[in-house]
């Protein structure tokens, strides 16, 4: 009799609804003593042979093999530091500023105004970054940037392609900014970079990312900068901002949090494809969705948005993308027009790699020649 | 005419098995003619100042008439002597070039000495043609002693290699009779207590990759491991498809590229794969141009590419753990 209590109140302690806080949020009492025998990598290896040799057929080995070597860095100059002496540095090492290269092959190409010209705003980049990568084929690393003359860090370390989102925002000088997901802080940076913000938010979930992203700022922008550009860290949630901020920004950049595939594949720590994680990333598009939303939210009417993620998958790029903008279409009556890339992707055709059929946006592939990426980005004009 | 030929050829066969044979049955007092002249020269030191065999009176009754009618004491390397090894020599199958080249290839030996040795390869088991293209190959193998010649042949045999089986080994790699026995028992000791071959499979790799016992059984043993653990091969299939004559440099890059690529699986426990390996010959026996066009299906500059990087991350590697652990294998990152 004694026995059949304890257990029913046991039951019913188990089916009470405690405070649902994901599992990892939960205080870890006990810590494992030997390596999992599959590891969250390997799961993220399987998860990736089933869903991308579908979606990408024969092109899937060679981003494969890419994804599990070692990957090639490009160095964004600090604007803020001796900009020309480092690059003359680094010109040295033999690498070369693809940003000019992709300038120049611009203003060669006669063709733009051949066709139906394009709007300049659908392919300017943003101004004044400079980017130094090694050529194709060449695997030579980058030393660890030094602190400069000028009491800054001399260049940042970081995936090239990472770059491309924010160029392809193409920033105009005096516009406010909203970096909606923006830890650890390399496309903040560049944003700061271009010297075009009159106001920066820089907003990230996490408060211990946010902690990295100042100190990046910290080490790369000098006070006053800071200060003129109005810089200004915050750590809510990314999608409250339609109602906090609606209708403000100029420009916007949702580069929201995904399952970061090449990170997934070499790191196991605080790995996405742990199986303690298996809802949180399953809910993964119906968040960014939500993120996209909120940044298209917030931006002014004829401003525009790019969103980007560092994953391959389709339901984090192009679902979301047009998911987003049917829920603003259906719920908010805002229209939402897609910007034309492929401009823009030519320019830099020669640096990276990118795949032929997106339908919408643009998706640079790792490939062992150009071992950049993964990176999809898509570029919105906020119509209404 | 080419009957003749085959006649002469099937006698030439049947002379080195003879003297295999008599080796084998018979004690050493029943040796025909040629092989006591050497047993009893060599007790005297090579060197022949008269004719020892007289005074053994059991040799006597056994020497070719030649011998005892010349009875005039002959100075070392005499005109007879040299007779006496060039008649045995054709016995042995020799044709008249080969017994000129086997005596002039090495310039300063004794015929003596060229006969101890030729014989003893004989006895080994391998044809006359062969004794002769192994030893124009690397004429310093007449000047080894005879004594150690002896032991070293005995040992072969022991290892399975006679019968034939030694003129490729030979052919690749003469050292097997130069070099210390401690480093030839080492690697065999490598190949049957580490990496647990066979007696039969020991012999059969040694007969079909010489040049293992010219590297470092430890880089042996960790080839082989590579092969088993790393690579899902059973012990049949290394020795089948000679895995173990390949650099192990080779064998890295191109299993691990197609890993990567994902045309490569480690099977698990019971031996399957979720794709189908591509045979082994068609990863390591092919040219690196087809390797790339049909097994890898990739280009060759990323393939080059990708050998700069590979070669980096093992140079970055924090000691190599030898990958001798299958659940560690399973568990770390491809």
């Amino acid at each position: 009799m004694a026995a059949l209590v304890v257990r029913s109140v046991r039951d019913l302690l188990k089916r009470a609804d405690f405070a649902k806080v994901p599992r990892r949020h939960r205080h870890k009492k006990k810590w494992a003593a030997t390596e999992p025998k599959f590891p969250a990598t390997r799961l993220a290896l399987q998860n990736f042979d089933m869903t991308y040799s579908m979606q990408f057929g024969e092109l899937w080995p060679s981003i494969r093999v890419s994804l599990l070597s070692e990957q090639k860095y490009g160095a964004l100059v600090n604007n803020f530091g001796a900009w020309d002496h480092v690059s003359a540095e680094l010109e040295q090492l033999n690498a070369r500023d693809f940003v000019n290269k992709a300038h120049a092959r611009g203003e060669q190409e006669p063709e733009s105004s051949q066709t139906a010209a394009p709007s300049p705003a659908s392919w300017a980049c943003s101004p004044n970054l400079r980017c130094f990568t090694f050529t194709r084929g060449d695997v030579s690393r980058f030393p660890p940037a030094r602190l400069g003359s000028l009491g800054v860090m001399d260049y940042y370390l970081m995936d090239a392609a990472s770059l491309l989102p924010v160029l392809a925002l193409g920033l105009q000088p005096g516009d406010t900014v909203l970096d909606l997901c923006a830890a650890p802080g390399g496309k903040t940076l560049a944003l700061l970079q271009t010297g075009c913000c009159r106001n920066l938010a820089a907003n990230d979930l996490s408060t211990s990312r946010t902690g990295r992203l100042q100190k990046i700022l910290y080490s790369y922008v000098p006070q006053d900068i800071r200060d003129r550009s109005r810089v200004r860290v915050t750590s809510w949630d990314g999608r409250k901002w339609g109602e906090l901020e609606g209708d403000t920004y100029d420009r916007v950049l949702v580069d929201v949090p995904c399952t970061t595939d090449r990170h997934s594949l070499h790191e196991e720590e605080n790995n996405i494809f742990q199986r303690s994680r298996k809802k949180e990333r399953q809910i993964l598009p119906m968040l960014q969705v939500q993120l996209l939303a909120a940044g298209l939210l917030a931006t002014k009417p004829g401003g525009y948005v790019v969103y980007s993620t560092c994953s391959l998958s389709h339901l984090q790029n192009e679902y979301v993308v047009q998911g987003a903008i049917e829920l603003l279409a259906n719920q908010y009556s805002i229209e939402v027009r897609v910007e034309d890339l492929s401009h823009f992707r030519k320019l830099f055709m020669d640096t990276f790699s990118f795949f032929p059929s997106c339908q919408v946006g643009e998706l640079v592939i790792p490939n062992l020649m150009a071992n950049f990426g993964p990176m999809y980005f898509c570029k919105m004009c906020r119509l209404t | 005419m080419a009957a003749l030929g085959r006649q002469v050829s099937a006698w030439y066969h049947l002379i080195p098995l003879t003297w295999a044979r008599m080796s084998r049955q018979t004690p050493q007092k029943k040796m025909t003619a040629s092989s006591l002249c050497k047993l009893t020269t060599a007790s005297t030191g090579g060197g022949l100042e008269e004719v020892p065999c007289v005074q053994d009176p059991a040799c006597r009754t056994h020497l070719p008439q030649c011998l005892l009618e010349k009875q005039s004491a002959p100075v070392d390397g005499g005109p007879w002597e040299r007779e006496e090894v060039i008649t045995s020599l054709l016995d042995m199958g020799f044709s008249d070039v080969h017994v000129n080249e086997l005596l002039t290839v090495q310039p300063g030996t004794h015929p003596q000495q060229v006969l101890d040795i030729v014989s003893e390869l004989i006895l080994l088991g391998v044809n006359p043609e062969p004794v002769c293209v192994a030893l124009k190959k690397s004429p310093q193998l007449l000047k080894l002693p005879v004594m150690h010649m002896k032991k070293r042949s005995s040992y072969l045999r022991k290892l399975g290699l006679g019968e034939g089986k030694l003129r490729r080994v030979l052919h690749c790699c003469p050292e097997i009779l130069t070099m210390r026995q401690r480093d030839i028992a080492n690697t065999v000791r490598v190949l049957r207590d580490k990496c647990l071959f066979t007696v039969q499979q020991v012999t059969e790799i040694l007969h079909r990759c010489p040049y293992v016992l010219r590297e470092d059984p430890g880089e042996l043993e960790y080839k082989f491991q590579y092969a088993y653990f790393r690579m899902g091969v059973k012990h049949a299939d290394v020795v089948r498809t000679d895995f173990l004559q390949y650099s192990i440099t080779k064998t890295r890059q191109r299993h691990t590229f197609l890993e990567r690529l994902g045309r490569y699986q480690t099977p698990d426990k019971k031996g399957q794969t979720q794709v189908p390996n591509p045979l082994l010959r068609d990863i390591l026996r092919v040219s690196e141009a087809e390797f790339l066009a049909r097994t890898a299906r990739s280009s060759a500059e990323e393939f080059e590419v990708f050998k700069k990087l590979l070669a980096r991350e093992e140079e970055e590697e924090p000691e190599n753990p030898m990958p001798g652990d299958k659940s560690t294998i399973n568990a770390s990152k491809i």
